[in-house]
C-alpha cells in the first residue's frame, strides 16, 4: 500500500486478492493442472483475473478509506497485499495473468485522483515488485500451501512478505516519488511512511485471506454447534471491548494505556481456541475498528500530528500481530502433532482390540497384566477383568516356568522377542503350543511387553499327525517288504541254527561213543557259540527292522550299509540267481541317518532291481552297488541292474504314491524311499543306463550339516 | 559220502556230525568245486544245499544225470518251497530236507540213500557186465536169442532165418555159454535185463 505521501492519489490498483473472498478459490496453485505458459485462457483462470482486477480496485477505495482526516495519508494501503494473497494462491505461470489483470485496476482508481501516468506507472511498478518479491520468496521457501499452520511457516512469512517486499520496494517507491517529483517529504520519510503502511495491510489481510481459502468454508460447514457458539462469543466479546476502547474513548481524552489490552484475551483466545483462520479473522476485525476509530477522530491514539496518529496504530497493530499469528501457529502445530499421536494411539489401541491374534501388555518389571484384548481373553478363559493387574505367574500361563526367564532374558538381549515357542496353559489347565512375539514399549513411563500370541497347537497336531502317519505307512512298507523276503530271512537264520544243532549232536554222537578229544570238543562248542551269535545279530537285524521307531539320526558308514543289507538280501539273490558286485570307494566320509530307514531305502532299491531282471535270462543277472563321494560334499550310493530299465513314459509317475508296475505291488517303496531320502535332505532319483538296466541313485549329505 | 554247502560254517558242522557216524566225507564249498574234484566212480551219496549261487542244486543234479554219473542225493533247504522239492523228487532225489534238521532225519535219509546208491552201483555194474557178455555175441547168435526169449520153438526159429533145426541148437548151446545161463528161465532174466526186446512173433507165415 501505498500511500504516497498524497495517498490519495495513490496508486490504487485493487488487485485481487481476491480469493476467497467472492467464496472463489483461486487456489492454490500447485494443483492446477493446466498447461504450462498456455496463452489460452481457461473459465478459471479468467475468473480469477476479474476477481484480482475488481478486488484491487476496491482495495485502493479502502485504502482511500482509511486516511486520516484532515491530513491525507493512508493508514492501511491493501491493493498490494491482496495482489500477494492472489499470487499465492495460483500457480506461478499464472502470475502474468494477475498482474495484468490489476493493471487496468491500477490505473483506474489511480487516474480518477488526477496522478500523472509516469507516477501511475512508477506505483504500479513498485505494488507488483512488493507481491512478486514476497510471492515468490514464500513460494521458494514453504513447502506445499500457506496456511499459517506451522511457526516456521508462519515466520517466512514475516520476514519476506511482511518485512523483506515492502521494505525493498519501499526503496523503489520512494525513488520514483522523488524522481519524478510528485510526492512531498524526504526519501526516508517516503520510505517509512510506504513501508509501515504495506507491513501492516500484508499482516492484517493475507493471513485472513490464505487461511479461509484454505480451511474457513469448509471449516465452518463442517464445525459442531459448541464451536460456532464459542466463535460467535469471542467474536462478540472481541467486537464490544474494540468498540469500547477504540472507538469511544476520545469521549474523554485521557487515553488509558493498560485499556488498550482489553482486547487481547478476546485475541489470545482466538489464537489458542481457533487456530490461524479465528486469529487471523480477529485481527482483521480489531484492525478495521482501530482503523476506523482513528480515522474518525476516536480512540486512544490521537496525538499531536496525523502522521503520528497513524504511525502509532501501525505499530500498535502490528505488534499485536505478529506475536498472535506466531502463537496460533505453534498452537495448531502442537495440535495437529497431539492430533497425528491421537490418532495413532487411537489405531493402536483398536489394533490391540481387534487384532485376530490374542496380544497383552505385561508389565517388564512383576510381569503383571496390564491389558489384554478379546482373543486373549478367550484362548486363557481369563476375563479382562481377572486378567488385568495379576502377574503371568500367578495366572501360571507359563506351563514350564523356566520360559518366562528364557522370555524375558531373550528380550532384555535384543530389545524384542521373535518367534518363541513356548507351552501356555489357560485356565482349565489345557496347555497350548504357542509362538509369542513382543516388542518393549513404554505405557505411562512404565516399561512394558506388548505381546502377540499365536496358538499353533492345531498345527502342531496336525504335524504331528502327519509325522506319525508317515511312521506308520514308512512302517509298514518296510515290514511289507521284509514280508516278500521272508524265505530268505528265514534261510538266513538256518543257516546258523542248523550249523548249531548238527554240532551239537556231533558232540553228542562223540561222547555216546566215548571217544571224544577235548580239543574236538572246544572247536565244536566255539562253533556252535560263534553261529549262536551270528543267529543273533539277525534276528537283532530283523527286530529293528520290523520295529516301529523314533527316527534316530547317528553317523554311517555307507559301505556298512550296503554290507548289511547285502547280507539280509543274501539268500534272496541267489535264489533268483543273481551276481553282486559292489563297488565301494575305500574313503567316505560318515553320513548322518537313520540306520533302519536307510537300509529299508537300499533294500527296496535291490528288491526293485532283481524284480526288473527275470532269473532265466543270463544277461539279466549282474547287479552292481557303487559308494562314491561327490563333488558337492555329498555320499553317492548307486545300485544298477542290468534288467528291462524304466520305461519312458513311468519315470516321472516312479516316484508317486500308489504307481506300480508289479502285480502286487502296492505302489509306496519308491514313494516312501523318496520320503526317507528328502527327511536326510538327500536326493534320490532313477536313471536308465546307456546299454541296458536302470540305476537308481541316493546321495546323502556328509555328516557336517546335520539333519533335518 | 559227499556234502556240498555254500555256508562254511554248515558245511563244516555237517561233515563233523557225519564223521561222528564214521562216515568218510568229502566237503565241497560250491557245485563247481564238487564238479571239479569228485570221483564219480566212488560210493557214497550227496548232501546237497538247494540254494547255491552260479549253479544251484538242482542245476548239478541235472548236471550229474546227464553226465552218467549220477548218485543218490540229500537235498536240504534253508527254504524249503513245495515246487522246487517236487522238480528236486521227480528227478530222483531220494530226501528234501528242510534246515534245521535233527541228526535222525538226517541219517535216515543217508542211510536210504547210501542203500539206493548201492543198488543203483550194483545194477549199473550188472548191466554192465551183461552187456560186456552180449557184445561177444555174433549176429546170428544175436538174432537167435531174440527169438529164443520171444519163447520161439527151434523149428520156427529155424524157418525163420532160413536155416536148418540142428544149426539152430548150436547156436542156442553157444548163446547159453556166453551168457552164462544155466536155464532157459535165466537166460530171459538177463535178456530183460539188459533191455533185448523178444523178436516179434512171426509164426510159420514168416
Amino acid at each position: 500500500m501505498s500511500c504516497g505521501p498524497e495517498s490519495r492519489r495513490g496508486r490504487g490498483e485493487t488487485r485481487a486478492a481476491s480469493t476467497n473472498w467472492g467464496g472463489i478459490i483461486l487456489q492454490d496453485a500447485r494443483t492446477h493442472p493446466g498447461s504450462a505458459l498456455s496463452l489460452s485462457l481457461s473459465a478459471r483462470d479468467a475468473r480469477a483475473a476479474l476477481l484480482v482486477a475488481v478486488a484491487y480496485y476496491l482495495g485502493a477505495k479502502i485504502g482511500f478509506a482509511f486516511t486520516f482526516q484532515p491530513h491525507p495519508i493512508s493508514t492501511l494501503w491493501p491493493p498490494n497485499s491482496l495482489l500477494l494473497a492472489a499470487l499465492l494462491l495460483t500457480p506461478a505461470r499464472s502470475w502474468w495473468l494477475l498482474l495484468l489483470a490489476a493493471f487496468p485496476a491500477h490505473l483506474a482508481a489511480e487516474l480518477q485522483s488526477g496522478v500523472p501516468v509516469a507516477m501511475v506507472l512508477g506505483w504500479f511498478a513498485s505494488n507488483s515488485s512488493e507481491a512478486l518479491i514476497g510471492a515468490a520468496c514464500i513460494r521458494v521457501l514453504v513447502a506445499g500451501p500457506l496456511r499459517f499452520d506451522s511457526f516456521r511457516d508462519v515466520s517466512v512469512f514475516l520476514i519476506f512478505g511482511t518485512f523483506l517486499a515492502p521494505l525493498l520496494s519501499s526503496f523503489l517507491d520512494a525513488a520514483l516519488v522523488i524522481l519524478i517529483g510528485w510526492g512531498q517529504g524526504s526519501y526516508w520519510q517516503l520510505v517509512g511512511l510506504r513501508f509501515f503502511s504495506n507491513v501492516l495491510a500484508a499482516l492484517i489481510l493475507v493471513p485472513v485471506i490464505l487461511t479461509w481459502a484454505a480451511t474457513g468454508f469448509a471449516g465452518i460447514r463442517y464445525a459442531p454447534l459448541r464451536r460456532y457458539v464459542e466463535s460467535g462469543l469471542l467474536f462478540l466479546g472481541l467486537l464490544t471491548a474494540s468498540i469500547l476502547i477504540f472507538d469511544w474513548q476520545a469521549v474523554d481524552h485521557s487515553p488509558r494505556p493498560a485499556l488498550l489490552y482489553a482486547p487481547l484475551p478476546f485475541l489470545l483466545w482466538a489464537a489458542v481456541r481457533l487456530g490461524p483462520v479465528g486469529t487471523s479473522a480477529s485481527l482483521l476485525l480489531m484492525a478495521v475498528i482501530v482503523l476506523w476509530g482513528t480515522t474518525h477522530g476516536q480512540g486512544p491514539f490521537l496525538a499531536s500530528s496525523t502522521e503520528e496518529n497513524a504511525r502509532s496504530v501501525q505499530l500498535f497493530l502490528i505488534v499485536v500481530s505478529v506475536p498472535l499469528l506466531l502463537l496460533a501457529a505453534a498452537v495448531q502445530e502442537r495440535r495437529k502433532v497431539k492430533e497425528a499421536l491421537q490418532v495413532s494411539e487411537e489405531h493402536s489401541a483398536k489394533a490391540f482390540r481387534s487384532s485376530p491374534d490374542p496380544m497383552a501388555i505385561i508389565r517388564r518389571s512383576d510381569s503383571s497384566i496390564i491389558d489384554v484384548n478379546d482373543r486373549w481373553e478367550s484362548l486363557f478363559g481369563y476375563s479382562r477383568a481377572q486378567a488385568v493387574g495379576r502377574t503371568t505367574a500367578e495366572l501360571k500361563v507359563y506351563a514350564d516356568p523356566k520360559d518366562r526367564q528364557t522370555y524375558h532374558d531373550l528380550a532384555a538381549a535384543q530389545g524384542y522377542v521373535r518367534d518363541f515357542e513356548v507351552d501356555l496353559r489357560d485356565q482349565p489347565g489345557r496347555v497350548h503350543q504357542a509362538v509369542v512375539a513382543a516388542e518393549i514399549v513404554e505405557v505411562g513411563g512404565v516399561s512394558c511387553f506388548i505381546e502377540t500370541i499365536r496358538d499353533v497347537s492345531e498345527q502342531k497336531r496336525a504335524e504331528r499327525e502327519a509325522r506319525e502317519q508317515q511312521k506308520q505307512i514308512t512302517h509298514l512298507t518296510r515290514v511289507a517288504m521284509l514280508g516278500e523276503l521272508s524265505g530268505a530271512l528265514a534261510h538266513e537264520l538256518n543257516q546258523p541254527l542248523t550249523a548249531i544243532l548238527s554240532n551239537a549232536q556231533a558232540a553228542q554222537h562223540y561222547l555216546e561213543k566215548g571217544r571224544i578229544d577235548p580239543k574236538e570238543l572246544g572247536e565244536i562248542l566255539g562253533d556252535i557259540v560263534a553261529q549262536d551269535r551270528r543267529a543273533g545279530e539277525v534276528i537283532h537285524r530283523l527286530r529293528a527292522l520290523f520295529k516301529k521307531g523314533e527316527r534316530q539320526f547317528q553317523m554311517l558308514d555307507a559301505n556298512e550299509l550296503v554290507r548289511e543289507v547285502l547280507e539280509l538280501a543274501h539268500s534272496d539273490l541267489i535264489t533268483r540267481n543273481i551276481e553282486v558286485v559292489t563297488q565301494p570307494s575305500p574313503q567316505l566320509p560318515a553320513i548322518l541317518g537313520d540306520r533302519v530307514e536307510l537300509q529299508q531305502v537300499l533294500l527296496n532299491l535291490i528288491v526293485n532291481a532283481c524284480e526288473a531282471m527275470s532269473a532265466d535270462d543270463p544277461k539279466e543277472h549282474g547287479l552292481t552297488i557303487r559308494t562314491e563321494s561327490t563333488a558337492d560334499d555329498g555320499v553317492q550310493l548307486s545300485v544298477i541292474d542290468r534288467g528291462h530299465g524304466i520305461p519312458a513314459d513311468t519315470q516321472e509317475k516312479l516316484f508317486e504314491p500308489f504307481f506300480t508296475t508289479k502285480p502286487q505291488g502296492l505302489g509306496l517303496g519308491l514313494s516312501i524311499s523318496r520320503s526317507i531320502i528328502a527327511a536326510h535332505r538327500g536326493r534320490l532319483w532313477g536313471t536308465n543306463n546307456p546299454d541296458r538296466g536302470a540305476t537308481f541313485h541316493i546321495v546323502l549329505p556328509v555328516h557336517a550339516g546335520g539333519p533335518s | 559220502m559227499f556234502v556240498v554247502d555254500d555256508d562254511p560254517a554248515v558245511l563244516k558242522a555237517l561233515t563233523r556230525l557225519l564223521q561222528s557216524q564214521a562216515y568218510g566225507v568229502q566237503a565241497f564249498s560250491s557245485p563247481q568245486d564238487f564238479l571239479e574234484r569228485h570221483d564219480p566212480a566212488t560210493p557214497g551219496c550227496l548232501v546237497l544245499d538247494v540254494t547255491l549261487p552260479v549253479i544251484s542244486g538242482l542245476e548239478l543234479q541235472q548236471k550229474l544225470a546227464a553226465s552218467g554219473a549220477e548218485r543218490a542225493i540229500v537235498f536240504i533247504t534253508g527254504q524249503g518251497d513245495i515246487p522246487t522239492s517236487v522238480r528236486a523228487m521227480k528227478a530222483g532225489a531220494v530226501d528234501f530236507i528242510t534246515k534245521p534238521f535233527g541228526d535222525e532225519q538226517l541219517f535216515a535219509a543217508i542211510r536210504a540213500a547210501i542203500e539206493k546208491d548201492r543198488a543203483m552201483r550194483q545194477a549199473r555194474a550188472e548191466r554192465c557186465s551183461i552187456e560186456r557178455r552180449l557184445a561177444t555175441l555174433t549176429s546170428r547168435e544175436r538174432e537167435v536169442l531174440e527169438r529164443v526169449v520171444a519163447g520161439q520153438l527151434n523149428k520156427v526159429i529155424a524157418a525163420d532165418l532160413g536155416t536148418v533145426e540142428k544149426t539152430i541148437k548150436v547156436h542156442r548151446g553157444r548163446v547159453m555159454q556166453k551168457m552164462g545161463a544155466v536155464s532157459l528161465a535165466e537166460l530171459v532174466r538177463i535178456a530183460d535185463r539188459a533191455g533185448i526186446k523178444p523178436a516179434a512173433e512171426h509164426s510159420a507165415s514168416g
